[in-house]
């Protein structure tokens, strides 16, 4: 069992052991102390009398905090162990840890403990990728610490170690020498503390401490709406998910102390347009602090000049935001990076949610620069054809992002026959998108920034935007919309899931969702789990190919709103119904996708493996689909209620949803009988 | 002839601008310190709700940005990155971050290769 990851994380900083609490890394090894995405801490290992130890039980306390109960020796034979050892780790900062040893013999005892420590200062891209080191490495053993240090130019990173016993500290680690009594016990605090060579001056690395995490976990709790479920599953997969999106908040210092959703623990704990965005609609109705933290920080680094590298333009909203080596000698575009086109309409999208929920009008002034700002840049710089739709083609061609969708793998949108697409590629979601933040941007202009010409502008280019859309992108003879436009204007035919999101936007017309429905709802696109990415018999369709045939939590979540939007709710229940299962195999925690796999063929969902877990917009996933079965729709200031759950969730209560209206309870009882 | 100053032409620019919307909500001062080898020439911008202004001298600063006077001339022609250099250590910043997020508006971008839409005169031609 030393072979299992421990995670534990606060904010961007977290760590990765084995079950022993040791790091052992080797380049492209995933285990260590990582802040601000630079590894701080490769090697760090524990060993009495020059014995490593083993694992008895680790207790994973907090997100933020770890239990680990270790014996000495690591055999898997059973030890009578005369002593014992516990090793209590929080993280913020870089991290803290208590280490006891118990003595249990009649005895004294003598011991060498030693922590064996070194860093290989990797950034997490150079993990990924297993790249050379440019920089010169220092270790300096002191008095009362151990100072392991990294430079390259004025790039400066280091690790200072330090103990609250007396040590002897030498350039590989620290050594205590100690006598234990009889049934006594010993430990000491050891202090890791990254630093990263004078950003922090800019308070641009703020730790917390643990008992403010504690404080603020049960707060986050406490404010969320309770939930009752016959359905038992549910109440555990809900918490389940609140707890998972307390510890993806992020609280960069532009944020103003405000939090916003990062995209994924560990390796995405990062600002992220689209995930950002996408997690704070979800849970809009649990938590809508979320959505003004993440309107506040993703608008103050709102692009603000044509940057081919960063694939910038004025008013682009950020893709992903990194602080690592990389970055800073721009080896790689994210400081920050904005090659991502739905973030920005998203953004409106987002704003108008939020004031629709919570009535907060200051927060929109605040924020008109920058959402006229990003309504601009859908026709000033998202047409890059000029034929009225938006479309994407980096700049970066090096090390810029080919698919600018959320679909962003190099084989997401293709033709039936499986050929590739030319760019510029449109899209058909984004379309969606920019046409409801358009109809979303006129109803802000109107409320709130009392512009009516604004307003009108945009509902009529909405409106033309509408009908061109449903000519130009509807497949005749298939009855659903082509997944793209090539650049010579050809319908990219295929049929995917990206359909759903139109429904989300608003963008069908009314004659043709029906169709729309039963292809979603159809054999081809739904698998009983959910709805598949792309549709079965598609050239490229694999049942676990990451955008071509898996099943995407987040994704489906949208659909199902989508459904609801149009009017379809026994659909809307059918695929809330399904993804919930599926929550129910994976013990409350939806992965970011799994495989398209026919239900009846698998009996359970098989997993994709991705590397984060959780997956913001994963854990958003339940919370959307709530809403979307109890019909929760805000109409001035009310909240309407319109429940169609499946009837296998019997009675259903959400007690105290906050918004405009203060707080309200939402009930429901299942009625729709789920086929299969 | 008079050798050109990157830094000066600057802050002349930024202080003929008067009022710049996109700073609308900023309200703060920000220090320049520019380092040249034993000199440090000190610049004041002073933002109040979007009205800039600039003067020369050691005011107090919420925010204050050290860096030396190459790195600065090359930032103010778009030819360096600001976030990049800070990350890097060449940058110094110190006090108040979330200012200098929205300060960064003022500062130019690198010349782009080339700009479609709107945005670069593209007659609308929707059929």
């Amino acid at each position: 069992m030393n072979d299992r990851e421990v995670k534990i994380l606060d904010g961007n900083t977290f760590v990765v052991s084995d079950s022993r609490g040791d790091i052992e890394a080797s380049p492209t090894d995933a285990a260590g102390l990582f802040s601000f995405d630079t590894r701080f801490l490769s090697r760090w290992i524990l060993s009495l009398n020059g014995e490593r130890l083993g694992a008895l039980s680790v207790d994973d306390l907090q997100y933020f905090e770890t239990r680990f109960f270790l014996v000495p020796g690591t055999g898997t034979v059973y030890i009578d162990a005369k002593l014992s050892v516990i090793r209590r780790r929080t993280v913020g900062g870089g991290f803290h840890e208590e280490l006891t040893i118990l003595n249990h013999d009649d005895e004294r005892i003598e011991l060498t403990v030693r922590l064996d420590a070194a860093s290989d200062f990797a950034d997490l891209f150079e993990v990924k990728d297993a790249l050379k080191k440019k920089g010169t490495y220092s270790n300096r053993p002191e008095r009362r610490r151990l100072v392991l240090g990294y430079e390259r130019e004025t790039f400066r990173r280091e690790t200072v170690i330090s103990a609250s016993e007396r040590a002897t500290f030498d350039e590989n680690g620290l050594t205590f020498t100690i006598r234990i009594q009889p049934h006594g016990s010993w430990s000491t605090e050891l202090h890791v503390v990254a630093g990263m060579g004078g950003l922090e001056s800019a308070g641009a690395t703020g730790t917390r401490r643990r008992l403010t995490m504690e404080q603020s976990l049960k707060r986050w709790l406490d404010a969320a709406p309770r939930l009752r479920c016959d359905w038992e599953p549910l109440e555990s997969i809900y918490r389940r998910s609140l707890v998972d999106l307390a510890a993806l908040r992020f609280t960069p210092e532009v944020a103003g102390g405000k939090s916003l959703p990062a995209a994924g623990l560990p390796w995405f704990m990062t600002m992220f347009g689209r995930d950002s965005i996408l997690t704070s609609l979800q849970a809009l109705p649990f938590a809508p602090e979320l959505a003004a933290g993440t309107l506040s920080a993703l608008g103050e680094w709102q692009g603000s000049s044509l940057d081919d590298f960063r694939d910038e333009d004025p008013g682009r909203i950020l893709h992903e935001m990194r602080y690592g080596e990389m970055t800073a000698f721009e080896e790689r575009p994210h400081s920050p990076y904005y090659g991502c086109v739905d973030a920005t309409l998203l953004y409106v999208v987002l704003l108008d949610e939020y004031e629709r929920w919570t009535g907060d009008r200051k927060l929109v002034r605040e924020l008109e620069y920058e959402a006229r700002a990003a309504l601009a840049w859908i026709d000033d710089y998202a047409d890059l054809q000029g034929n009225g739709y938006v479309s994407y083609k980096r700049r970066n061609e090096k090390t810029g992002l080919e698919n600018q969708c959320w679909k962003d793998s190099w084989d997401s949108i293709s033709f039936r026959d499986g050929t590739l697409p030319g760019f510029p590629r449109a899209t058909c979601e984004l379309q969606g998108y920019a046409y409801d933040a358009k109809v979303r941007g006129a109803r802000l202009a109107r409320l709130v920034w009392k512009d009516a010409v604004l307003a009108e502008r945009l509902e009529q280019e909405a409106a033309d935007l509408k009908r061109r859309f449903n000519r130009d992108f509807w497949i005749e003879d298939g009855g659903y919309f082509a997944l793209a436009l090539d650049p010579e204007g050809r319908q990219v035919d295929t049929l995917a899931s990206n359909n759903g999101h139109l429904l989300w936007s608003g963008i069908v017309d009314k004659s043709k969702a029906k169709t729309v429905a039963g292809h979603l709802l159809g054999p081809r696109l739904f698998s009983g789990w959910g709805v598949r990415t792309l549709a079965e018999g598609e050239g490229r369709y694999n049942p676990i190919g990451y955008h071509v045939g898996t099943v995407w939590p987040f994704d489906n979540s949208f659909i199902a709103w989508g459904l609801r939007r149009y009017g379809f709710k026994e659909e809307a229940a059918r695929v809330a119904a399904g993804i919930l299962d599926a929550a129910e195999f994976f013990e409350g925690r939806l992965p970011e996708a799994f495989g398209g796999y026919e239900r009846s063929l698998t009996k359970y969902p098989v997993q994709y493996p991705t590397a984060c877990s959780p997956q913001a917009w994963s854990t958003g996933a339940p919370l959307l689909l709530l809403r979307t079965m109890l019909g929760l729709e805000p109409h001035d200031d009310d909240l309407i209620i319109d429940a169609a759950l499946p009837s296998t969730m019997g009675r259903l209560e959400l007690l105290d949803i906050p918004g405009r209206w203060g707080r309200i309870d939402a009930f429901g009882r299942g009625r729709i009988e789920i086929p299969g | 002839m008079a050798r050109t100053d990157p830094i000066a032409d600057f802050m002349d620019g930024v202080a003929s601008r008067g009022h710049e919307p996109s700073l609308a909500k900023a309200t703060g001062t920000v220090r320049f310190e520019v380092v040249d080898g034993r000199r440090t020439e000190r610049w004041v911008l002073t933002v109040t709700r979007g009205e800039l202004a600039v003067s020369r001298g050691n005011a107090h600063a919420d925010v204050t940005l050290r860096a030396p006077r190459a790195l600065f001339e090359q930032i103010f022609r778009g030819k360096a990155n600001a976030t990049a250099a800070f990350l890097r250590g060449a940058l110094q910043i110190e006090g108040d971050v979330q200012l200098i997020v929205l300060v960064q508006r003022l500062l130019p971008g690198p010349r782009a290769s080339r700009r479609k839409g709107r945005a670069a005169g593209w007659a609308a031609s929707r059929r």
